[in-house]
C-alpha cells in the first residue's frame, strides 16, 4: 500500500535490547501483517543473527555495523535511498518495516528521514511500534533514559512476554506506559500472538526524575522532584482557513517547548485537503495529504506533553491567530 | 539559488504544505507575516514579507535586518535578535483575560 502521493510507508519497530522485537515481527509477518513488506533489520553489533529468524518476509536486508540512529545513520539513509530508487524503477515494494537495534531512538530515525532532502519526499513514517518486555520493562524505564525515549515516540506499544511476569507487575508497567505516552495504543503479546492486557484501574504509575533535565539545569537529580506525567490535549484545528495561523503557532510552540512536547499528531484541514501532521519532540515529519474519507472528516489535533495546561494552549493559539 | 538574496533553493518547510497553488502558498505567507507582526512587535522586532524573497525579513529597531528561510529558522533568529526566548505559552500570550500580562 503506497500513499496517495506515492510515498513509501515505513513502520519503525523499536524496543529495548531483548524486548522481543524479532519474535513479534516474525509472528506479524506469518499472520500476513505488513503484506508485501520489505524488512530492513538493523543490528548494533556487526554480526547479525536476526535475519536467520525472519525468513518469511517478502524481502529482507540487513544493515549491520552500527545503530541506525547514530553511528549507522549514514548507512540507513543510503540504504533507504537505494530502496526508494529500486521502487521507482518498478520493484514491487509495497511497504517497509525497519526493525531497529535495541539501542536505537526511533525519534532519531524519524528525524533522519524528515531531514534528508531525498527521503522526505519518498518515505512516510506510518507507525512507530515499540515492544516492551513485561518482566524487565519497568526496570529499563526506570534506569535507561533511552527506554523512556522509545516509549515516548511510540504510536503503538506492545507489552511482550506477558506470561513471564506477574499480574501486579504488569499492571504497574501498563499504568506507567499510559502515563508516559497517553496517546499510544497498548496491546499485549505472548510469543508474538496478541493477548489482552490485564485491566489496571487505580494502579499508580511509577514516576522518576529525568536525569537529562536535572543535569542540564546544573542541579543534581533529587528524588523529591519527579517530573509531572505528560498530558494529552485534543484541540480543534479549525477549517482550511485556519491552517496558516495554526502552523505558525505550532512552529513557535515546537521551537520553544519542543523538549516538553512528546508528540503532536493529528489531521488538520488545508485548502488541498486533510493533512496528516505528526511530530516527535522538535522534529516534524513532512506532512501528507490524505484522501477524503470518513476517517479524515473529523479534523483533530492532539498535543502530548508536560509543563502546560489546556487553557494555556487554547489562549495562546487564539492570540497567535489574531484573536 | 535565489539570485537576489543568495539563499539556496529552499526545501519545503512543513508549514508550507497544504497549498493547492502558488497563489495559495503566497497568500499563506502574507497572512503569516500579518499574524506575526503583533507577536514580534512585542519583542521589538519587525517582520516583512512581500512575497518576492525566500521568506520573511526580520528587523530590529536599530536597523539590523535578517533574512530567514522558513518558519523553523524564524524563531531561532527572532530570539537571537530579541536577546530573549520567545515562548508562545508565557504570560504574554497564554495569560488569563483577567490577569495582567
Amino acid at each position: 500500500m503506497s500513499g496517495p502521493h506515492g510515498r513509501l510507508r515505513l513502520a519503525v519497530l523499536a524496543g529495548f535490547l531483548g524486548a522481543g522485537k524479532s519474535t513479534w515481527l516474525r509472528h506479524a509477518l506469518h499472520q500476513g501483517g505488513f503484506g508485501g513488506a520489505l524488512v530492513l533489520v538493523n543490528e548494533a553489533a556487526s554480526a547479525s543473527v536476526d535475519d536467520v529468524l525472519l525468513g518469511r518476509a517478502t524481502g529482507l536486508e540487513v544493515l549491520d555495523g552500527g545503530c541506525a540512529c547514530c553511528a549507522g545513520r549514514g548507512a540507513l539513509v543510503a540504504s533507504l535511498r537505494r530502496i526508494c530508487d529500486r521502487r521507482l524503477r518498478g520493484a514491487p515494494i509495497a511497504r517497509l518495516v525497519l526493525e531497529t537495534s535495541g539501542l536505537a531512538d526511533p525519534a532519531a530515525i524519524t528525524q533522519a528521514i524528515a531531514e534528508d532532502p531525498v527521503l522526505q519526499h519518498h518515505i512516510l513514517v506510518e507507525e512507530t511500534i515499540v515492544i516492551v518486555d513485561a518482566l524487565h520493562g519497568l526496570a529499563q524505564l526506570r534506569e535507561e533514559p533511552l527506554s523512556r525515549r522509545q516509549i515516548a515516540a511510540a504510536d503503538r506499544i506492545v507489552v511482550s512476554k506477558l506470561d513471564g511476569a506477574g499480574r501486579p507487575a504488569v499492571a504497574r508497567l501498563v499504568a506507567t506506559l499510559c502515563a508516559t505516552n497517553p496517546a499510544a495504543r497498548l496491546a499485549g503479546s505472548i510469543m508474538g500472538s496478541e493477548v489482552p492486557l490485564p485491566e489496571s484501574p487505580g494502579v499508580a504509575p511509577e514516576v522518576w526524575v529525568d536525569e537529562a533535565r536535572s543535569s542540564e539545569a546544573g542541579a543534581p537529580a533529587s528524588p523529591g522532584e519527579p517530573r509531572p506525567p505528560p498530558i494529552a490535549e485534543a484541540l480543534d484545528p479549525g477549517g482550511p482557513d485556519s491552517w496558516p495561523a495554526l502552523s505558525l503557532w505550532l512552529s513557535a510552540l515546537i521551537h520553544a517547548r519542543g523538549d516538553d512536547i512528546v508528540r503532536i499528531k493529528g489531521v488538520v484541514r488545508t485548502p488541498r485537503g486533510p493533512l496528516l501532521l505528526q511530530s516527535v519532540r522538535k522534529v516534524v515529519q513532512a506532512p501528507e495529504i490524505l484522501p477524503e474519507g470518513p476517517q479524515t472528516e473529523q479534523a483533530r489535533l492532539v498535543v502530548i506533553g508536560r509543563g502546560f495546561t489546556r487553557a494555556q494552549l487554547l489562549r495562546s493559539l487564539q492570540r497567535f491567530a489574531g484573536g | 539559488m535565489c539570485a537576489n538574496c543568495g539563499f539556496p533553493l529552499a526545501q519545503e518547510h512543513w508549514t508550507d504544505a497544504g497549498a493547492r497553488s502558488g497563489f495559495e502558498r503566497l497568500r499563506g505567507r502574507l497572512l503569516r507575516a500579518q499574524l506575526l507582526a503583533p507577536v514580534l512587535a512585542a519583542y521589538g522586532l519587525g517582520v516583512y514579507d512581500d512575497g518576492t524573497g525566500p521568506s520573511f525579513t526580520l528587523s530590529t529597531r536599530t536597523g539590523s535586518h535578517v533574512l530567514v528561510g522558513d518558519l523553523g529558522e524564524l524563531w531561532t533568529q527572532a530570539e537571537r535578535l530579541a536577546g530573549r526566548a520567545i515562548d508562545p505559552l508565557d504570560q504574554r500570550f497564554a495569560a488569563d483575560e483577567g490577569q495582567p500580562g
